[in-house]
């Protein structure tokens, strides 16, 4: 039973993600194989560091950081997004689907632009990637809605729908997987399991403007989201065109999800439960429940990418499988509650 | 004069037509209620004219103007609509809740100006709520419920207001204490207010005008005195009714029936 | 009133009719279909000398590929398709879901798990080590479907159920591609992880067909228990059934034929799906004609599919398991379209 939370309170809320973000990036720094104090962590930042710090903090941990921010933004949103368009809360890019899509579109690029591996992965790729993933994104998204369409959109059917094409994309994905060598196999088998390997600033450079501006459209478009979530009938009673703000919305969910997967892989469930803890702290109204999402969702991710670099050391395990582990159980876990 | 009118309208629900050519008049600025047995079409009809569902063939006029010529916001500025049962988000309040009528007002980030503040007060006064403005939906019972989801087809500031069954799940004390708002709201504000409602006699109550549906047609519209006749309700419900007038207020109550 | 009953009795006639002729027109293709599989390969061996070899073994090299590498697979083959089609159709009667499938559910995927952590801990583990693996692997998916199916009059509704045995599907054989990676068996790991009949031997194709024979008789005799339960749980309960304890013998059933397909043969996806529902097409809503029918088009489908993912990109072998997956999906397709009003 919710409560409801004063404005003192929804502060108090936010306040607190904020300091906990910020001390799991401070704490990131200081873990890992060139490990830096938090002290040092601040004087770096302000300039006060030595040369060496320099270098690993700003070339090294900090872009890679910010795309963690970035890749856990997006998907947030884009989750919190889906799960109002289905009317259902347990919707979530990854599973269905429209991460594959992008995926699947990524490695057939580089299968066909390089012949080989993402080591040689060049600049113009680096810049180009979003934008395929983007199409693959797009395209997976194309198809579920297309597939689920019959007279209107049923939000059941569209999930179903999804859950089938995420199937026939990672088939697809496997069999092009074995056409690799098997270094490349590794490293794409490792990508697609969600892993930020994208740790220079041209991917931020790449990735930030997508994020950003998708991120504003869809915030925007909050109120929107609030109507639709009281049904079909009040929303079209109050002046929605539903079937027309589901598609936009999926649109730019599309975007983002995309972008993420570009960047980090498939990193499924991320989308899920970041929306649900933030809609237990701040409640239902998206001009709040967005950003909070996003945040949950950064401390998640971060956190995770800790763990993940640093329990099988010097094995770096892939995020998405430490946030899959975190995720999965308690997404059952809502499911039996009810 | 009539605020709502439909023209040769039929509805259709995949193969089967539930109503063909029906010529639909809603008189302004008065209570109209909907009877008819179940199936008979009542609530699509309600649905079709809310545009929640489209219609096969005819043409709806909400004053005056084609609902397929306006766009469903301008449409939603002149009227309301109450569907049979609401569903509102988990966690919000009373205030957040009828907030949400000012949507077809509202532009850009959809910041709350202070119109849209001043006619949330102003609906949460009517409904005689005021002091739960910040109480959370779900300590609500179910007739303080509608009168919060009443508030928000209030806060839409339209003329026309549409509810379907609006007191089907509710007890006796709450029927009668929604219909009554609804009567208020129609004397004070000149709203024009039509319902499908379930129980013959509340509907006859509070009702300037009565339409009757059986199998998608109209088979009598008027004032409740003339619909409720045993001949008439014999047409609507199949059955051998017997009407009398009610000592408090003289209107026309169903006391008993039998089947034919 | 007799009228109606007659022509209940010849529908009843009909399906018993149909149900004999696909059985028996069935086993005939199997036959084939193997025979066929065992011929093609990299090294073609005419029909001719597959029939004399079945039937008086020689130490000839033809013989020694046919008896050794060439029949255990296509009898794998066989049993694996005809299990794993069975296990779908108990699952779509057990929750009313007719996407529900092994594979959907999670519980080919608990077992890959469990299974990719045997091969990892000891290459060559034997055969019924693994299927113990196996067991244990399916049994953590089943559990969670048998729990989420049973919780209350109503259960849990259909999409969530399919959500989570997605989603807990998702994340197990993730786990099983990331040990693939770390350990030193990556590759071949991985192809098995896709679902690939390479690996089967004899001994293993042993074990799963006395497991499984123990799995079908049981399933058969629960049968039409299961058309019953497929009709609605107050329904089932005002009919007498103890439906939590059917739902529980037919989960490990399910378990059962899953977990020993999968240790055979990998991760082989929507099979159960596919089969039942054509199945049910064909020979109406009853169980006790369901899985018979099951049986042998299963192992029909997967003797056919392996065949293809055999000849499709020679001398390479394509993952079977990505295969059925992209048979499986436009069916799969079809059906939401076809049926999600009712869910």
């Amino acid at each position: 039973m919710q409560t409801h939370k004063g404005k003192k309170k929804l502060i108090l809320i936010i306040s607190i993600l904020f300091i906990l973000l910020l001390s799991i990036f401070i704490i990131s720094f200081n873990i890992g194989t060139f490990a830096i104090g938090p002290i040092d962590v601040i004087k770096t930042l302000f300039g006060q560091g030595d040369s060496k710090q320099e270098l690993v903090l700003f070339t090294m941990r900090l872009p890679r950081i910010i795309i963690a921010l970035l890749v856990a933004s997006a998907l947030a949103v884009s989750g919190t997004v889906l799960q109002g368009i289905t009317k259902n809360d347990l919707a979530d890019p990854g599973i269905l689907g429209i991460s594959s899509g992008a995926a699947l579109a990524v490695v057939i690029y580089i299968y066909f632009m390089n012949g080989k591996a993402y080591s040689d992965v060049s600049l113009i790729t680096i810049f180009t990637m979003p934008i395929i993933a983007l199409l693959g994104a797009g395209f997976a998204a194309f198809l579920i809605y297309t597939l689920a369409w019959k007279k209107g959109i049923n939000p059941t059917r569209l999930i179903l729908m999804g859950i089938g094409i995420n199937s026939a994309f990672s088939a697809i994905l496997i069999l092009f997987q074995f056409r690799f060598s098997t270094q490349d196999f590794n490293k794409i088998m490792i990508w697609t399991s969600g892993s930020i390997w994208g740790t220079n600033w041209s991917y931020v450079i790449a990735t930030l403007p997508f994020v950003f501006i998708f991120t504003v459209l869809i915030i925007y478009k909050a109120r929107y989201l609030d109507v639709l979530s009281l049904g079909d009938e009040l929303s079209v009673g109050l002046g929605v065109n539903i079937e027309k703000e589901r598609r936009t919305l999926l649109i730019y969910t599309v975007a983002l999800a995309g972008a993420a997967t570009a960047v980090a892989g498939t990193i499924a469930f991320l989308g899920l439960i970041s929306p649900h803890i933030a809609r237990k702290l701040v409640g239902p109204k998206h001009k709040l429940l967005l950003p909070t999402s996003a945040l949950v969702s950064s401390i998640i991710l971060l956190l995770s990418d800790t763990i993940a670099k640093n329990v099988l050391a010097p094995i770096e395990m892939p995020v998405g499988i430490v946030v899959s582990i975190i995720g999965v159980p308690y997404f059952i876990y809502l499911i039996m509650k009810e | 004069m009539n605020s709502i009118k439909t023209e040769n309208l039929s509805i259709s629900y995949g193969d089967s037509d539930i109503v063909k050519d029906l010529n639909l008049n809603i008189p302004k600025g008065k209570i109209t209620t909907i009877i008819g047995s179940n199936g008979c079409g009542k609530s699509t009809i309600l649905k079709t004219i809310a545009r929640i569902l489209k219609p096969k063939n005819g043409v709806i006029y909400i004053n005056g103007n084609d609902i397929q010529s306006l766009s469903s916001k301008s449409i939603a500025k002149e009227m309301a609509v109450l569907p049979q049962s609401p569903e509102a988000p988990n966690g919000l309040t009373v205030g957040e809740l009828v907030a949400y009528g000012r949507f077809p007002h509202q532009s850009g980030f959809g910041k709350l100006m202070a119109k849209d503040k001043e006619k949330i007060t102003w609906a949460l006064k009517i409904i005689n709520m005021e002091e739960f403005k910040d109480r959370p939906i779900e300590s609500l019972s179910g007739g303080q419920r509608q009168r919060v989801w009443i508030a928000m087809a209030l806060a839409q500031e339209t003329e026309i207001l549409l509810l379907d069954e609006p007191t089907t799940y509710l007890d006796l004390a709450h029927q009668l204490e929604i219909l009554q708002l609804l009567d208020d709201l129609n004397k004070s504000q000149r709203q024009t207010i039509v319902m499908v409602i379930h129980d013959l006699n509340n509907a006859a109550r509070f009702a300037d005008y009565m339409v009757g549906i059986k199998d998608g047609n109209i088979v009598c519209s008027g004032t409740p005195r003339e619909i409720m006749t045993k001949d008439n309700l014999r047409k609507i419900f199949n059955i051998d009714a017997i009407v009398v007038d009610e000592p408090i207020d003289h209107k026309p109550v169903c006391i008993t029936y039998n089947l034919i | 009133m007799e009228k109606l009953i007659l022509t209940q009795k010849k529908k009843k006639m009909n399906r018993l009719i149909m149900s004999t002729f696909i059985i028996v027109i069935g086993l005939i293709i199997l036959f084939l279909g193997i025979s066929l599989s065992v011929s093609l390969g990299a090294k073609h061996i005419d029909l001719n000398t597959v029939f004399n070899s079945m039937l008086s073994p020689s130490d000839d090299i033809n013989s020694k590929i046919i008896r050794d590498i060439r029949l255990p697979r296509v009898i794998a083959a066989a049993l694996v398709g005809a299990f794993l089609a069975v296990s779908g159709a108990i699952m779509q009667g057990l929750t009313r879901n007719p996407i529900a499938d092994p594979s959907i559910m999670g519980i080919t995927q608990g077992a890959t798990f469990t299974i990719a952590i045997a091969f990892a801990m000891k290459a060559n583990i034997g055969s019924s080590d693994l299927m113990i693996f196996a067991f244990i692997g399916a049994s953590l998916s089943g559990i969670i479907v048998f729990l989420l199916s049973s919780r209350s009059i109503k259960g849990v509704s259909p999409i969530k159920l399919v959500l989570a045995g997605t989603a807990l599907g998702t994340l197990l054989i993730s786990l099983a591609t990331a040990i693939a990676m770390y350990s030193n068996l990556s590759q071949e790991l991985s192809f098995w992880i896709a679902g690939g009949l390479v690996t089967a031997k004899w001994e293993g194709v042993k074990l799963l067909a006395s497991v499984g024979a123990f799995g079908v008789i049981a399933a058969i005799i629960l049968s039409p228990k299961i058309t019953i339960l497929s009709l609605g749980e107050e329904i089932s309960i005002g009919l007498g059934q103890k439906t939590n304890i059917i739902r529980f013998i037919g989960i490990v059933i399910v378990i059962l034929l899953s977990g020993g397909s999968v240790a055979v043969a990998g991760n082989i996806s929507f099979l159960g799906l596919i089969v039942p529902q054509i199945v049910r097409s064909l020979v109406g809503p009853d169980y006790r004609f369901i899985i018979p029918c099951s049986l042998v088009l299963g192992a029909n489908l997967l003797v056919f599919s392996d065949i293809s993912a055999r000849m499709i990109n020679q001398p390479y072998e394509t993952p079977i398991g990505a295969l059925t997956a992209l048979l499986g999906v436009p069916f799969f397709i079809y059906i939401v379209r076809k049926e999600v009003k009712s869910l």
